[in-house]
Order: C-alpha cells, then sequence, then structure tokens
C-alpha cells in the first residue's frame, strides 16, 4: 500500500439553517473518489478527491447542510467532558470509572491505588497535566501488555520489534513491515478482554498479513471471543476514542 | 572496550545459550562482495587471532556474554552516483538525439551502480552487545533503535528463536525522572548528576537542557513549576557508574567512575586480551548492579 498523499485547503464557510456561518475544514486526498463531508469527534470536515474544484465543493456542504447541522447536534449531545484541573472527579480506565481525587504535588503525576486515581497538581499548565494523565495511561497499557504478551509471543514465526502506543485516528492497531506494532492508546480505556484482542489481532499479522479465513483461524485459536470484542467496538469505539481526545 | 549507550531488550529465562559460539560462528562476518552494499555477522569480540589460532566468537564471565556483531558498509554516496547518472544522460541525448525513457534511465543507474560499487570504500562497522543471564537482559551498545533491532535480529538469526523485546517500563518514566528532580527520594545508590533535558509538554515543545550545573535551584524550580517534564537525567550509582537514563529507557552516556575504575588499575595486566577481559568482567558487575536498582523502580516486565 502507498503512503496517500494530503494537502490542506483553506476552510470553507458555510451558511447555516440559523443564518450563522460554521468554518468546514477542507482538504484533499489522494484516495478519495468523491466529495465526502464528514462528521466525528474531531469535528465536521469535508474531503476531495485530487481534481474536484473547491466551488463544487462548496456548493456541495451547502446543498447537505441541514444532515450537517443534524449530525453536530448528535455528537454535541454525546460530547465527553473536558479533562478540567481539580475539577473532575472521575476518569475511565479498563472499562470502568474510577473516582479522581486532586492534591498539590511536587510534579504532575498520576497514580492508582485502592481503585483511586490520585491526581498530583503543580503549577497551572492545563497542558502539562493533560500529559501526566496521558503519561499514566500509558504506563498502564504497557503494564497490561507485559501481562498478556507472554502468552503470545512465545508461537509467533517473529516478535513484534517494538509495541507503540498511540492516538490513532480511526484504528485500533496496526502493523508496519518492520515489526512495528502500533496500538492505540485508547485502548487502556476499554474493557481489557477488547484491548487484548487487538494485540491478538495485531500479533496475528505476524503470521498472516492479510484478513483471510487463515488470519482469522489464528485469531480464534488465541481469542476465541473475537466476535464480541469486535461488536464492543463498533458499539463504544467512537466514544472511547472520543474520550481519549477530550481527556489528554 | 567499555559501553558508552545501553539499548536494552528483555527475553525469556527460556532462551538457551549453551551452544552459542557454535552458532556464531555459523553466522560469522563474510566479507561484503563486490556487488552488494553491506553484510552483516558476528566477530570475535577479542579481534581477530593470528592465523592458524582458534578464535572464539563469545567471551562469557560468570553469568554475563560479551558478543561483538561486525559488518562493512559500501560507501556509495548518492551525489556521486546521480553526478555519474547526469553525464551518463547527456552522453545518451547527445549520441541519440533524444531524452532517454523512464525504464532506460532505470537501466542506465543500475548499469552505474554496478560498475562503481567494486570500487567503493568500504567501511568496517562493530556493535558491541552485553548479554545478562542474570536478569535476561540483552544491552546493545548504540542509542540507535535501529541499530539495536539490527542486532538482536542478528542474534535471533543464530540462535533461530530469540523472542526478545524492548524494555517496558510499566511507571511513566518521564513522570518518575520529573518527579527526582523535583525532590523525590532516589533509589538508594542513586543519586542527581549534571545534566538533564526537560520538555514542555504543549504544543510548542520547548526543550531546555541544562550541563555541568547542579540540578537544584531556582532555575529548575521555575522549569518545574511551568509544567516541563524531564527527559534525560543524569544519575550516579555510588561513586562507580554515571550515565544518563532517558525517558525512552536508553542509557545514555555510561560510564565507570574512578570508584570502580581504581580496581583495574590496582591489577597487573601484560597482554590487551588480560586488559579487555578485565574491563568486561568490571562492566557486567557494574550492569548488574545498576540493573538491579533500576528494576524494580522502573518496574520493568519480565519477557516471561
Amino acid at each position: 500500500m502507498t503512503v496517500a498523499d494530503r494537502e490542506d485547503l483553506p476552510d470553507i464557510m458555510v451558511r447555516l439553517g440559523d443564518g450563522r456561518t460554521l468554518q468546514l475544514p477542507c482538504k484533499r486526498h489522494s484516495r478519495a473518489r468523491r466529495i465526502k463531508l464528514s462528521v466525528d469527534e474531531r469535528g465536521p470536515r469535508l474531503t476531495l478527491p485530487m481534481r474536484a474544484s473547491v466551488r463544487t465543493a462548496e456548493r456541495f456542504a451547502q446543498e447537505h447542510v441541514a444532515w450537517l447541522e443534524a449530525q453536530i447536534a448528535n455528537l454535541a449531545v454525546d460530547a465527553p467532558e473536558a479533562l478540567r484541573a481539580g475539577v473532575t472527579a472521575s476518569l475511565p480506565l479498563r472499562g470502568e470509572w474510577l473516582p479522581a481525587r486532586w492534591i498539590a504535588g511536587r510534579v504532575n503525576r498520576v497514580t492508582l491505588a485502592d481503585g483511586e486515581l490520585l491526581f498530583e497538581q503543580r503549577g497551572n499548565s492545563d497542558s502539562a497535566v493533560r500529559r501526566a494523565l496521558r503519561d499514566f495511561y500509558e504506563a498502564q497499557a504497557r503494564a497490561d501488555l507485559a501481562a498478556w504478551l507472554p502468552k503470545y509471543v512465545g508461537a509467533l514465526p517473529r516478535q513484534p520489534s517494538r509495541i507503540v502506543l498511540r492516538r490513532m485516528s480511526s484504528q485500533w492497531g496496526s502493523l508496519a513491515p518492520s515489526g512495528v506494532v502500533s496500538l492505540d492508546l485508547s485502548l487502556v480505556l476499554a474493557r481489557p478482554s477488547a484491548f487484548e484482542y487487538v494485540l491478538v489481532h495485531e500479533l496475528c499479522h505476524l503470521i498472516r498479513a492479510d484478513h483471510s479465513p487463515a488470519f482469522w483461524r489464528e485469531v480464534q485459536a488465541r481469542c476465541p471471543h473475537w466476535r464480541r470484542e469486535r461488536t464492543y467496538f463498533h458499539a463504544e469505539g467512537r466514544a472511547l476514542k472520543a474520550r481519549l481526545r477530550a481527556l489528554t | 572496550m567499555f559501553f558508552r549507550n545501553l539499548t536494552l531488550f528483555r527475553f525469556p529465562a527460556s532462551v538457551s545459550f549453551a551452544d552459542i559460539d557454535e552458532r556464531l560462528r555459523e553466522t560469522a562476518l563474510k566479507p561484503v562482495g563486490p556487488l552488494e552494499l553491506s553484510s552483516r555477522g558476528f566477530i570475535p569480540p577479542f579481534g581477530n587471532a593470528a592465523e592458524g589460532d582458534d578464535v572464539a566468537y563469545m567471551h562469557q564471565i560468570e553469568r554475563s556474554i560479551w558478543l561483538a556483531i561486525g559488518g562493512e558498509d559500501r560507501l556509495l554516496p548518492s551525489a556521486v552516483v546521480n553526478d555519474q547518472l547526469q553525464k551518463k544522460l547527456a552522453e545518451f541525448e547527445t549520441r541519440n538525439g533524444r531524452k532517454p525513457g523512464g525504464k532506460m534511465r532505470r537501466q542506465l543507474k543500475d548499469e552505474l551502480v554496478t560498475d562503481l560499487l567494486p570500487r567503493a570504500f568500504v567501511r568496517p562497522v562493530r556493535t558491541d552487545a552485553l548479554v545478562d543471564l542474570k536478569h535476561h537482559v540483552i544491552a546493545i551498545d548504540t542509542s540507535s533503535k535501529k541499530s539495536a533491532e539490527a542486532v538482536v535480529s542478528q542474534v535471533r538469526e543464530a540462535l533461530g528463536s530469540f523472542p526478545a523485546l524492548p524494555l517496558n517500563a510499566e511507571v511513566a518514566t518521564g513522570t518518575l525522572l520529573t518527579g527526582w528532580l523535583a525532590g523525590d527520594a532516589l533509589p538508594a545508590g542513586l543519586s542527581l548528576g549534571e545534566e538533564c533535558e526537560l520538555r514542555d509538554p504543549g504544543d510548542s515543545g520547548a526543550v531546555v537542557k541544562l550541563q555541568g550545573m547542579e540540578l537544584s535551584g531556582e532555575e529548575i524550580e521555575t522549569h518545574l513549576e511551568s509544567g516541563k517534564q524531564v527527559t534525560r537525567l543524569a544519575l550516579k550509582l555510588d561513586d562507580h557508574v554515571s550515565f544518563v537514563l532517558g525517558d525512552d529507557l536508553v542509557i545514555r552516556k555510561f560510564k565507570l567512575l574512578d570508584g570502580a575504575v581504581e580496581q583495574l588499575e590496582s591489577s597487573d595486566r601484560d597482554d590487551i586480551r588480560a586488559e579487555l577481559d578485565a574491563r568486561f568482567a568490571l562492566m557486567a558487575a557494574e550492569f548488574d548492579r545498576l540493573f538491579a536498582v533500576l528494576e524494580p523502580v522502573l518496574k520493568l516486565s519480565k519477557a516471561g
């Protein structure tokens, strides 16, 4: 697969039904085959094929303004609350909501003790608080991976060269030809069985680099409940990603 | 031979190094062929012996094994290839009265590389590795992830199977290092050195590097107050080892200090092999001590 070309275009202004204007981010994508208007937890955006004209795209967006408003309204209802230093009273982890307690500390850090998240805060830097939470989530995810990996790596034809946890926009995991496994950090907010399924899925790509029946047999042998986990992601996936984005 | 940087990988306790010398011999470095860009393979850690002598491809002291991966890279700068290619293309155009197509350009380039490769300089490279059988860790003398992964692949090729994974900390390393700089108690034996790097977690990503100064005082407090986080921190283990620990878990600037080196100077050795042997023994012992201190505090995962 080749890397897609992307080009950011100036935002398009769309007139909403109530007379307000909406700034619509717009970009060209080499893999786009038609003009696409989409709305997700990152907001609305317009994607154009390489040769489509901006004027046509503007007309397209304006024709679908009613749909756009409805989608934005739907998303606003489910929008997760952003992290507020000293205020946020509970945080998600491993499919649960845990109480959070804020105290003044030497550094910004989060620790888990007796089912409670203790948030030490220093200074007023919002980005430092968010970073501390992100580092905490990453460490928790690494602890989970350390518990699961020994079960699976021994029987693989080759080992992953590295496991990277990062924020992925739409995928849950991927395997690079170099053997680097990337996993979405929001998996640590999901229930552990779902996180483990994504790990197994990516590790099985070290055996089969496709989604053939043979690949799914490998997944089935290691994770018999994979269909249940996939259904869970279909239902909860978008909310998990949105939650992580709002918090970190 | 003291290692300068340590990139660490962990392997399961079940991995056997029993007949490793034989296996390393089978994957020994072969000279780079005239049409090859590079070659990699194991070399004797003490260097090649005189002709006829049997050389060992590993050196073991107690539970530490010293391996060396050698390589030969042909130096063929792309600027040289492109310059020569332009001349060939111009020659083609003059001769045929037209510009060469894409296929012809590729063919001319391939011919040129085939012609230049045998004449290119060969640069020897070497990376050392320490296999610690007590902690089940392989420490590779490089700070480059790519080079370290290449060494692990080489060991994997020799052993047939080597399920080693990069070191995994179950705590937020950056937060831990920041805490130490801010005044949290350090593990027994560790003390702060005189170097650190702080990074702003915001979009600006501002970086502050401090070297050769005491890591305390108003300046440090100001950076911590603004939310900056430590990405590298110089530490000392007793008066034996100094190093810089990064939030990527790479140990840089690993250096044995006077407290350790004086043990080396007090013994009499007259040949280079005995000297290297003593240095490796000392380094392996200090690494063992350092790992035993870092493992619990960083909650380093076992590989199974």
